[in-house]
């Protein structure tokens, strides 16, 4: 009985794992493409409103979204009107500043997208992606 | 019928039954797009076919971006019927990899979530590097250098650099290699702050010019 209900249970695996294997060659290119902020790279909301005047605020989010609402002193930067929104930023930046990017939600990538960019393009410091984005900011606001 | 061959067509059905459900089939769930130097829009078309047996009534098409538009012609499916979900990319100032997700809800409970993906490998007319270049006040002046490279398509021969602050120069220099330059940028004056924008310009495309910013700036010292 034992090794009977043994041989079912193994067939049982066996039988799922032949559809499980399909699934994941045919979903292969549905593996999340977004490999994760380094935790060096990313700032919470309750730091980096504790680095005060020391911020600079980049909103990375749509120009429509921006105008209806953003962080104080933030400035708008997005992929829209990167060159023409560049240069109020690089206006705005001094030495000691820390920039601190976001974008919608925990999930939205922009923000990564935009940090990467001032990194490499500008070779611009200390560059830090706000975790939970304008949501995390919206409900800080609120506590 | 044996105990161990009823098990193994249970087990079989449960395995096989879910993927009966699933309706609403699309051709492709990942397009991935090569737009030209010179195209404004990355234009994806999702296929579907209700390969089912009932009707399908798509609840929303949300896109992960607001710079990609998706758009269908009907919400409701007939059994049999085919349609597209276009998924428009606006290129604006993005470069290089872009994963854009499409998300299809419907009616079919057995596969209520479809993402579609689309990506977009948006090459670059001219990469400037770095964008920005400064000194501190308190530094010798020394030249800064931006290197301005263009794209092995692209039939860009010459590059016109103008600066909006008269004290902060530039001059344009053949770079090391083909289609590329030494942008070797000045300060006339670092007793004062200063800040350009230095609008870079290649000779293509000639019918709809393009425009490339740098900024270059005289900063105050640390803690001043």
């Amino acid at each position: 009985m034992g090794g009977f209900s043994l041989r079912q249970a193994l067939l049982l695996a066996l039988i799922a794992f032949v559809p499980a294997i399909g699934e994941a060659f045919y979903f292969r290119n549905q593996i999340p493409w977004n490999s994760p902020v380094p935790a060096s790279e990313l700032v919470k909301v309750e730091t980096a409103k504790e680095w005060g005047a020391q911020a600079l605020w980049i909103d990375a989010r749509p120009d429509d979204q921006f105008a209806r609402g953003h962080y104080a002193n933030a400035l708008s930067l997005n992929e829209d009107h990167w060159d023409t929104q560049l240069t109020n930023v690089l206006t705005a930046w001094s030495e000691e500043k820390k920039i601190v990017v976001y974008c919608s939600t925990q999930s939205c990538s922009t923000s990564r997208q935009i940090a990467e960019r001032l990194r490499k393009q500008a070779n611009l410091k200390n560059v830090f992606v706000l975790e939970g984005g304008w949501e995390a900011l919206q409900a800080s606001e609120k506590k | 019928m044996k105990p161990m061959t009823k098990f193994l067509i249970l087990a079989l059905s449960l395995c096989l039954m879910d993927r009966a459900h699933a309706q609403l089939k699309f051709e492709q769930t990942e397009i991935e797009l090569k737009p030209t130097l010179t195209d404004e829009n990355a234009v994806a078309h999702f296929k579907y076919k209700n390969t089912g047996s009932k009707p399908i009534h798509i609840n929303s098409v949300n896109t992960s971006c607001g710079c990609t538009v998706a758009t269908l012609k009907s919400n409701d499916v007939p059994v049999g019927e085919s349609g597209e979900i276009t998924a428009t990319l606006t290129i604006a100032n993005r470069t290089g990899m872009q994963h854009k997700t499409i998300t299809v809800s419907t009616d079919d409970t057995a596969q209520p979530q479809t993402i579609l993906t689309l990506k977009a490998n948006i090459p670059t007319l001219l990469d400037i590097q770095p964008i920005f270049v400064f000194w501190k006040q308190d530094e010798e002046m020394k030249p800064k250098t931006i290197i301005v490279k263009a794209n092995a398509d692209a039939p860009v021969k010459k590059i016109n650099v103008v600066s909006s602050d008269p004290e902060i120069e530039t001059k344009v220099e053949p770079g090391s290699g083909p289609k590329e330059w030494k942008i070797d940028v000045t300060a006339k004056d670092m007793k004062k702050l200063h800040s350009a924008t230095l609008s870079i310009s290649p000779d293509y495309p000639t019918k709809t010019p393009k425009v490339f910013f740098a900024t270059a700036r005289v900063i105050a010292p640390l803690g001043n």
